[in-house]
């Protein structure tokens, strides 16, 4: 059966190259064209992006954006109106099962059984993805030893903190070795200093395991740690590149400042100053300058108009999506 | 095969980690063998008797015990069933659906898991029958286990189909005061359900407990050795649609019953993909 269905996929495979129609660049994620609507909203509006093996791939919006319909199609559990979605080479709506193997999910609510110790958690999941009996033991002491759970291994999950089950679940998405993980606001609901954990033992599972990470999120600083972020609103795909990148396409870093008199600053600032923009927001001046660290001491010396505050800051994915939509993201 | 058997599991081992469940359950069978068995085992007896002669040796508890171990199964197995409501609630369910196991084992494990929950809360209550003053031969008691397994699993399958349908815990109440306890009345597990109106007899002739009631009757009790009277008197001789109803018969409806229900559940798990 088995060797059957390689065989299947190798004649695809050659197929296609014949064909011309292989992609020079598979990823492991392909979204082509993905649309998903309701009644009478849009919820996904012609999406396309493309995930590389080994990437952190994080998609940045506010609440109801559309991430979450995106990875409940990515995983299988919503099925797109249109577009093309394959995850490790297979089609989501056409082989589901093989695209379940592929994939591991942090959910954004807690899917554990708290009625069930951490070990019969991670042994139901073994056996719903076939992992081989054998290799049961050994893998539920690998993932438990990367989330440091090896201590409460036969403990009521009820008796987790937060962060201890969010942990459990990052292990449990690991046990049957998925190409992809997808994170659906893994922090979510969480402290911060327990956020920060979470990420320590994300970013380390990604150093040991080099596995595909697929995030959403509406924290920015998460949103940072990826290779590529997504800026999705309103289910539209606004933005897509390196987080370093989409904030130098805004052009420069931000200084903010408070004077006595911020019309006669303003005015100030635009006769002398080289300055790509400048805007006043809740009696705070913004000034957007291509270096912040030449600009600022000839500012300070020259500037007329006393100074009351001043902040110099390098641009955030905030700044990024202000700048696209005209909004702050947390609205 | 190896999902069928976590998912059936996972029911097991939750089932005897939490006792209050377990005693809980026994309530409602106890307090109706009380209500039916004592309060109106007498004046049902004195019935008999004035109707068949007082020589017949009847026994109204042995009469119902079969009928109260259905009920339990019936309560249990949807009550078991029901969870899946919760499951969804509580985000376990989607840990299910989003692996590779397949939705008809899904539907299956589950079906099985509360099935054999039921099942031992059913066997629990023959620890009763000393105290009733009632025995049982070790053969029946050997016939009776598969049969109660079997009636658990169509019973659970209702639940499941039900669980389907439903959006909320709210249903639930609703569940047990439309369904189940009509079903309970309405099968002669309680009282022998003869003279009754067309509408009723209609209903009492699609009900699977009607069929699991009977098969245990004739299996626990000596029916060979009541006399005809009394047989007919309390509801022995089932008709489906004015035919005979066999002990065979029976076991294919409750079968195809099952096989119906579950299809039907496994189709709503699908759905839940859209």
């Amino acid at each position: 059966m088995v060797r059957a269905n390689t065989y299947v996929d190798r004649m695809g495979l050659y197929i296609k190259i014949v064909l011309g129609l292989k992609r020079s660049e598979p990823g492991l994620i392909d979204v082509q064209n993905l649309k998903k609507s309701y009644k009478s909203f849009q919820a996904v509006n012609n999406s396309n992006f493309h995930v590389k093996e080994g990437e952190i791939f994080g998609f940045l919006g506010p609440n109801g954006a559309g991430k979450s319909t995106t990875i409940n199609i990515l995983s299988t559990m919503l099925k797109p109106t249109s577009g093309e979605v394959t995850i490790n080479g297979y089609d989501v709506t056409k082989h589901r099962n093989r695209v379940r193997e592929s994939i591991g999910i942090i959910f954004q609510e807690n899917t554990l059984d708290e009625k069930l110790t951490a070990k019969e958690n991670l042994m139901l999941h073994c056996k719903f993805y076939g992992v081989p009996r054998l290799k049961r033991k050994a893998r539920i002491n690998e993932v438990l030893e990367i989330v440091d759970l090896k201590d409460s291994v036969n403990s009521l999950v009820e008796k987790f903190s937060g962060g201890m089950q969010r942990r459990l679940e990052i292990a449990r998405g690991l046990l049957h070795y998925p190409k992809v993980l997808f994170l659906d606001e893994p922090s979510v609901g969480l402290d911060p200093q327990t956020r920060a954990h979470i990420w320590e033992y994300i970013l380390r599972l990604k150093e040991k395991e080099n596995i595909t990470m697929f995030l959403t999120t509406h924290y920015l600083d998460e949103a940072e740690i990826s290779d590529r972020v997504a800026i999705m609103d309103h289910g539209d795909i606004i933005a897509i590149d390196k987080p370093k990148k989409l904030k130098q396409q805004l052009g420069g870093d931000i200084i903010e400042m408070t004077t006595t008199d911020n019309e006669a600053a303003i005015q100030e600032i635009k006769a002398n100053f080289d300055v790509v923009d400048v805007s006043l927001k809740d009696d705070v001046i913004y000034c957007k300058v291509e270096n912040s660290d030449a600009f600022v001491s000839n500012f300070i010396k020259t500037l007329q108009t006393p100074l009351t505050g001043l902040d110099i800051r390098k641009p955030t994915l905030n700044d990024v999506f202000l700048s696209f939509t005209g909004r702050e993201i947390r609205d | 095969m190896e999902g069928i058997i976590a998912i059936w599991q996972r029911d097991i081992i939750k089932f005897f980690r939490d006792r209050a469940r377990m005693i809980g359950s026994f309530s409602m069978p106890i307090l109706f063998l009380v209500v039916f068995g004592v309060g109106m085992g007498g004046s049902m007896e004195s019935l008999v008797a004035a109707g068949v002669g007082p020589e017949e040796d009847f026994n109204y508890v042995e009469f119902i015990f079969p009928g109260i171990v259905s009920m339990t199964l019936l309560m249990t197995s949807v009550f078991s069933s029901l969870s899946v409501i919760q499951d969804r609630d509580f985000g376990y369910m989607r840990e299910i659906l989003v692996s590779p196991v397949s939705r008809v084992n899904i539907a299956i494990g589950k079906m099985l898991g509360s099935a054999s929950v039921a099942f031992i809360q059913g066997v629990m209550m023959f620890v009763l029958m000393p105290f009733l003053g009632i025995t049982i031969d070790f053969v029946s008691f050997l016939q009776v286990l598969p049969v109660m397994f079997m009636i658990a699993c169509a019973f659970s399958s209702l639940g499941l189909f039900v669980a389907s349908l439903l959006n909320s815990m709210q249903g639930f109440q609703l569940v047990v005061n439309i369904l189940v306890m009509p079903m309970v009345f309405l099968s002669g597990a309680l009282f022998p359900l003869n003279n009754m109106p067309g509408w009723v007899d209609f209903l009492v002739t699609l009900n699977p407990v009607t069929y699991g009631v009977d098969l245990m009757k004739h299996i626990m009790i000596d029916v060979e050795n009541l006399s005809a009277m009394v047989q007919e008197e309390m509801g022995l001789n089932l008709t489906f649609f004015g035919q005979p109803v066999t002990m065979m018969g029976e076991i294919i409806f409750l079968l195809g019953f099952t096989t119906l229900l579950i299809l039907l559940a496994t189709l709503s798990f699908r759905r839940a993909n859209d």
